[in-house]
């Protein structure tokens, strides 16, 4: 880890010194210990900031949509011969990636605009799991050291296997090495556990109707709205989201359970062919709402109906932007 | 729907979503025709099924439909060439993932009927609502008023 920190640190200066990159989003230090926070990077001289582990969580491509159509609409006003691209770099694993290519398969950016540094990735902790394993006492320091978390809590002294903390989405990564980049940082790193993926899904679907429905209502009722799903997506970058439109209202705005049902039905419907399992929903969410096991459903109809897995390749078009004559049709009511 | 529940001839609410080029002149000629078919149908003309947004089936799931039903043209005769061939991709996933939450499958519905095909309208309307009332009325997902 080290290692690529220091190479990680090396290449950001390298290129910023070179003006390869405008800014480079990466993660520093975060201001809680064992956290891990997004920054970005426009100085050489802040580049030894960087950091690279287990404390990575959120998913930078969204930062690097935010960062590219601001600077597209600064220079809206420009004349069009004085237009300047800015190149955005980023530190990006295996589902920012794939994140990065489901925008570009939507043209939100030229591929140009983007600079990947690709760096492996051995899965992310996940903090509520870590929350529940040290009985949500406060941590005062930790460290994660040869595959365990070392922390110093008001409890006193733990140690826990990272294995057991890491984050679902992270256990069953199909694509924890970048897909895409224009340098790689480090070697590639060892695959998860891909084969079980689907394995939450296929129970949940044994279920009987009415205790599925009796979960996504109790999931659905811990949702208070605050949006942080969407604001973590990457894959959610509408300037105006179905949430905030008016005319049609899509989703009423009251308290009504309804609403929120719909709100995250809809939402949860936006990321076929889009949602890359990269965990950010999950992570942001202050209600510990189940979204993955919704989404993860939605990945699995997307590979079973259409044979596409989001953002795994810069060939594919997005599922349901094409169509196939063969595609299945037994859903078809005949009378 | 409370007060559906208690009533014994509790007719269901069916929203039909259909394509001007196909279904709806399918509907006219079932009606020119004269062929009978339950009344429990509001249909919507849409240009294409193609141009409809899942929200639509949604939105109406919520505001009070017992059913909803979605035809358009068969594979292979869209007016514009593959409206309904993505719209079959978003209906596949659609009808999917809204079963996996827990709705019953019944209550979304999609088939292809032709302009020529007024009586397999009829027949259509008629299983839709067979299936709509072998479940009875709506309560999941539904809004309740007041």
């Amino acid at each position: 880890m080290e290692n690529i920190e220091t190479k990680l640190r090396e290449e950001a200066q390298r290129l910023l010194l070179e003006k390869k990159v405008d800014v480079i989003i990466g993660y520093e230090e975060g201001t809680l210990p064992l956290t891990a926070t997004p920054c970005f990077i426009t100085t050489s001289q802040d580049a030894d900031k960087l950091v690279w582990n287990n404390l990575c969580t959120q998913n930078l491509a969204k930062f690097v949509h935010d960062l590219i159509s601001q600077h597209k609409n600064s220079q809206k006003r420009v004349k069009p011969e004085d237009r300047k691209k800015k190149v955005v770099g980023v530190v990006a694993r295996g589902c920012t990636t794939r994140s990065i290519i489901i925008h570009l398969q939507e043209r939100q950016y030229d591929r140009d605009e983007v600079y990947i540094i690709g760096v492996p990735c051995t899965g992310y902790l996940d903090r509520k799991e870590l929350n529940q394993a040290i009985k949500g006492a406060e941590i005062l320091e930790g460290a994660i050291d040869a595959g365990q978390v070392q922390i110093k809590t008001t409890d006193g002294d733990k140690s826990i296997a990272l294995q057991d903390v890491l984050a679902d989405s992270c256990l069953f990564c199909r694509f924890n090495n970048p897909i895409i980049s224009d340098t790689m940082v480090g070697s590639p790193a060892p695959a998860m556990n891909p084969d079980h993926e689907y394995d939450d899904v296929s129970e949940f679907e044994k279920k009987s109707i009415e205790d599925r429905w009796v979960y996504f209502t109790k999931e659905m009722g811990k949702c208070m709205r605050c949006n942080a799903c969407r604001q973590a997506c990457p894959s959610c970058y509408c300037p105006t989201c179905f949430v905030e439109q008016s005319q049609p209202q899509w989703v009423g705005i009251g308290e009504d359970k309804t609403d929120t049902q719909v709100f995250q039905l809809m939402r949860l419907y936006h990321m076929v062919g889009r949602c890359v399992d990269c965990g950010s929903c999950v992570a942001v969410c202050p209600m510990g709402v189940d979204l993955r096991k919704f989404l993860k459903k939605i990945d699995k109809d997307c590979w079973e109906l259409f044979g596409n897995r989001a953002g795994s390749s810069m060939e594919d078009q997005p599922p349901l932007s094409k169509c196939n004559e063969n595609d299945k049709e037994d859903f078809i009511f005949n009378p | 729907m409370a007060e559906n529940l208690a009533s014994k001839d509790w007719e269901p609410k069916i929203v039909a979503i259909v394509c001007n080029w196909c279904t709806y002149a399918g509907a006219d000629l079932a009606g020119i025709s004269r062929i009978q078919y339950p009344p429990n149908v509001r249909i919507i003309r849409v240009p294409c099924t193609g141009r409809i947004n899942p929200f639509y089936i949604v939105k109406a799931l919520q505001g009070g439909a017992d059913g909803v039903l979605v035809s358009g043209c068969h594979p292979g005769e869209c007016h514009y060439l593959t409206g309904n061939l993505v719209a079959r991709r978003k209906f596949a996933a659609l009808k999917s993932f809204l079963s996996y939450i827990g709705l019953e499958g019944d209550r979304t519905m999609f088939t292809w009927v032709s302009a020529s095909e007024g009586d397999r309208f009829a027949q259509v309307i008629k299983g839709v609502t067979a299936k709509v009332k072998a479940l009875g009325p709506a309560n999941k997902l539904m809004k309740k008023l007041g």
